[in-house]
């Protein structure tokens, strides 16, 4: 049924059969997916259905209970070394959790220097193309309770890409911002497609899932119901969870 | 007392040494006596509170150069036995609990022979007196302690004519007569101070104080009553007890008194050459006099006094700071037998008293672990272990509470960047919790600096106890709290001025002010 990731060099993460427990309670249950390289995923599910739990699997920031997971063709488990996969595995948060004590330059070459020991000189060379590519360069030297929060979410963005990332994962990542902001920061997302970077994003932006993404997936109490192209997902949703999820959506 | 007068003393005092040296010479040559047990590796280690003129004081602005009859007593004595003298000076409370920890083999410190004292311990007296009652000048002259019913009367704390006094207390009440009320101040030198400025209406001390504070008190002060109490005739030297050790002692003592060297040390400090009536009425005083307040402050002993303090506040704060960092981590971490361990260290360091944490740690823990009663255990050693221990279950409440003020965030965002466990800290968590912690870090540092004064108890010479000693030696006491309170302020003031230089540095955390410090 699926193809196997260590043969197929066109597969960036391969998921079989994983499950995620806190004490007894499933939070995934037993999903099954790959993810080509550079595709974009948008993940969408009610509240509580066990997205930001997946996502953050991948990194292994919560790590899984069983199954089996791959990244570009490591398998991921105990032994796996965390700065590699973290560097490997970029993460955006919801808030954004910049380093406040830090201004946005330092803020992006801190991790490259600690854990990549990348030279000072260097990495404010890469900080500052990211930030270009963010379109904030100008801010490099301020402090980011400076900034806005659209800004703010921008210098996250380049914070991650600065550990060259092959794959990034977006928590919600416009969920805070006014509607203004948000356009900036989804144009932003958009791009890393065209750098090869694999993208997974949970967001409840439906304009935004719909353009952006590849596929779909939609999950519910730690199941995934469905992955399919976000205009079938869209106009002709195949569970009855997910018309119902679509229509509070459209509702709000 | 002024300068020239002072020093045309101290050299009067040098001649009378050099007499004394005469006499220790033929005796050195002589066989060494049978010496006691606890006369240990060629070392006579007495322990005195040199706060009591003229048995035990500091004469002179260096703090460690103790004199006095007790000073010269011991001296002959290791002389006698051919060995070197250790003196260690500390605090009143803490004498006999040292000579029980086997800290000095000896206490000579103006203590009077008493029943009670020798049930745990024996006792030689060497030198007799009488308790005396002791006025403002002009008083007029009573005729028995029962005259001072209704009136307030000083004492030393520690000694045992509190105790006495309240028995002549039952004695009034059974007869409808109003009580003496007692007052008890740590030093002799406070004593005679409440009596100079009116607080009480007379002091109990011993007939060789007053000859000595003759010549300080410029006749502010008289006699009147020499009690009749039979249990105040005597001075003696206190030992652990042992037959052996007794009967060399008394020996010694029987000896030194044959040959006169007593006599010479008893004329030394004027002791029953003058009577105690004869005090002369003095010129006019003033309040203040800044001569002694300014030479008090440039003094070497302030000095000496106001680094130590520093230092063993800033060490033991240091101290504490690094202990208590893993503790409130662990404190805020998951539920384990760790966190109630902690838990327990916390309530109790906070809830005993640090006097009663010093003391504990000078005089108790040498009882457990033989290895404290050893000499590199110094008064700072214990001051700073205390203080360390003490301050840190303080410390970690303001860590705790620092480091659950830095956003949950914070920390999973160093995670996801593949930072470790040590760069996730001290990248991105401790700076941020630094800046919480900081004011009140200095503000629990200050007390820390005060609270150090307290370890004048176990001997430390810190800014307080040097004040003590020159206070009981010259009676200025006005311009020596004067200058001691100055060295504190300056201190206080000076790590003020450091936190403001360094809360500076955190102007990240304020959107209006960021901006102008960002290069
Ligand atoms: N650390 C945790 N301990 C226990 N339960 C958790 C923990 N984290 C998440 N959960 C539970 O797992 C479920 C999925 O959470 P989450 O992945 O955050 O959902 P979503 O991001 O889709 O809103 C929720 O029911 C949540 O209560
Ligand atoms: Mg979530």
């Amino acid at each position: 049924m699926y193809p196997d990731p260590d043969t197929d060099p066109s597969i960036m993460i391969s998921v079989r059969n994983l499950s995620k427990l806190y004490k007894d309670f499933i939070a995934l249950n037993r999903l099954n997916f790959d993810v080509k390289r550079g595709e974009k995923i948008v993940i969408l599910g009610p509240s509580g259905s066990g997205k930001s739990t997946l996502i953050r699997c991948f990194n292994r920031i919560e790590p899984h209970s069983s199954g089996s997971l791959t990244i570009n063709g490591q398998i991921i488990n105990d032994h796996t070394s965390l700065p590699r996969l973290r560097g490997m595995v970029g993460m955006v948060f919801q808030n954004y959790n910049l380093f406040p004590h830090l201004s946005v330059l330092d803020n992006c070459t801190l991790a490259p220097r600690l854990v990549r020991r990348t030279s000072r000189h260097d990495a404010e060379d890469m900080a500052r193309r990211f930030l270009t590519q963010v379109n904030i360069l100008e801010q490099a030297n301020k402090y980011p309770i400076q900034l806005s929060g659209g800004q703010q979410q921008r210098v996250a963005i380049a914070r991650a890409l600065c550990m060259r990332p092959d794959v990034m994962l977006f928590d919600e990542p416009t969920a805070a911002l006014d509607p203004e902001a948000i356009s900036g920061v989804v144009s932003i997302i958009n791009d890393l497609a065209a750098q090869g970077i694999t993208t997974l994003c949970v967001t409840h932006e439906m304009g935004f899932a719909r353009h952006i993404a590849d596929r779909i997936i939609f999950m519910d109490q730690g199941c995934i119901l469905e992955i399919t192209p976000p205009d079938t997902f869209f106009t002709n949703p195949r569970t009855e969870r997910a018309r119902a999820f679509l229509d509070q959506m459209i509702r709000c | 007392m002024t300068f020239p007068r002072r020093r045309a003393f101290v050299r009067q005092c040098l001649r009378v040494v050099a007499g004394l040296a005469l006499i220790a010479v033929p005796m050195l040559s002589a066989r060494a006596a049978d010496a006691p047990d606890f006369v240990r590796d060629g070392t006579l280690a007495v322990c005195t509170n040199p706060t009591l003129p003229p048995m035990t004081f500091v004469n002179g602005t260096d703090t460690t150069a103790m004199a006095g009859v007790d000073l010269d007593l011991a001296q002959a004595l290791a002389n006698y036995w051919k060995v070197k003298l250790v003196t260690t000076p500390m605090d009143f409370v803490g004498l006999f609990p040292s000579l029980a920890a086997q800290r000095c083999g000896m206490v000579i410190s103006g203590l009077i022979k008493l029943p009670a004292r020798e049930r745990n311990f024996d006792a030689i007296s060497y030198l007799d007196t009488a308790l005396v009652v002791v006025a403002r000048a002009g008083t007029p002259p009573i005729t028995s302690m029962a005259d001072l019913s209704g009136r307030t009367v000083a004492v030393q704390s520690g000694t045992s004519y509190a105790a006495r006094i309240a028995r002549e207390d039952e004695a009034l009440l059974a007869a409808g007569r109003a009580p003496i009320t007692i007052q008890q101040y740590p030093t002799e030198d406070a004593v005679v101070q409440q009596v100079l400025i009116g607080r009480v209406f007379a002091f109990a001390s011993q007939d060789v104080e007053l000859y000595y504070r003759q010549k300080q008190l410029h006749g502010k002060v008289s006699v009147i009553l020499r009690s009749d109490y039979p249990e105040y005739r005597h001075f003696a030297v206190y030992i652990r007890k042992n037959a052996h050790d007794r009967e060399s002692v008394e020996a010694a003592i029987g000896t030194l008194d044959a040959n006169g060297t007593l006599a010479i040390i008893r004329k030394k400090w004027g002791i029953g050459t003058s009577s105690t009536q004869a005090f002369a009425q003095a010129g006019h005083v003033p309040a203040f006099r800044w001569d002694t307040f300014l030479a008090a402050l440039t003094s070497p002993a302030f000095a000496r006094g106001a680094l130590i303090t520093l230092a063993v506040a800033v060490l033991s704060h240091i101290t504490a700071i690094v202990i208590s960092i893993p503790m409130a981590m662990a404190l805020n971490g998951r539920d384990s037998i760790l966190k109630v361990v902690l838990r327990a260290y916390v309530s109790i360091f906070r809830g005993a008293p640090t006097l009663l944490q010093l003391l504990f740690i000078w005089n108790a823990l040498p009882q457990f672990f033989p290895i404290f009663r050893e000499e590199w255990f110094t008064p700072f050693l214990a001051t700073w272990l205390s203080l360390s221990v003490n301050e840190s279950a303080y410390q970690v409440e303001i860590n705790r509470a620092a480091l659950s003020a830095v956003d949950k965030g914070q920390e999973q965002a160093a995670d996801a960047l593949g930072m470790n466990r040590r760069q996730v800290y001290f990248h991105v968590i401790f700076p941020q919790a630094l800046r919480i912690a900081l004011p009140p870090t200095i503000n629990e540092f200050i007390n820390l600096l005060k609270t150090t004064s307290l370890a004048s108890v176990i001997s430390l010479q810190e800014l307080l106890s040097v004040t003590q000693i020159e206070v009981a030696r010259t009676f200025e006491f006005t311009e020596y709290y004067a200058a001691a309170l100055v060295y504190y302020l300056a201190m206080v003031f000076f790590f003020l001025f450091v936190q403001k230089r360094v809360e500076r540095r955190f102007t990240w955390a304020d959107r209006h002010r960021a901006s102008a410090n960002v290069p």
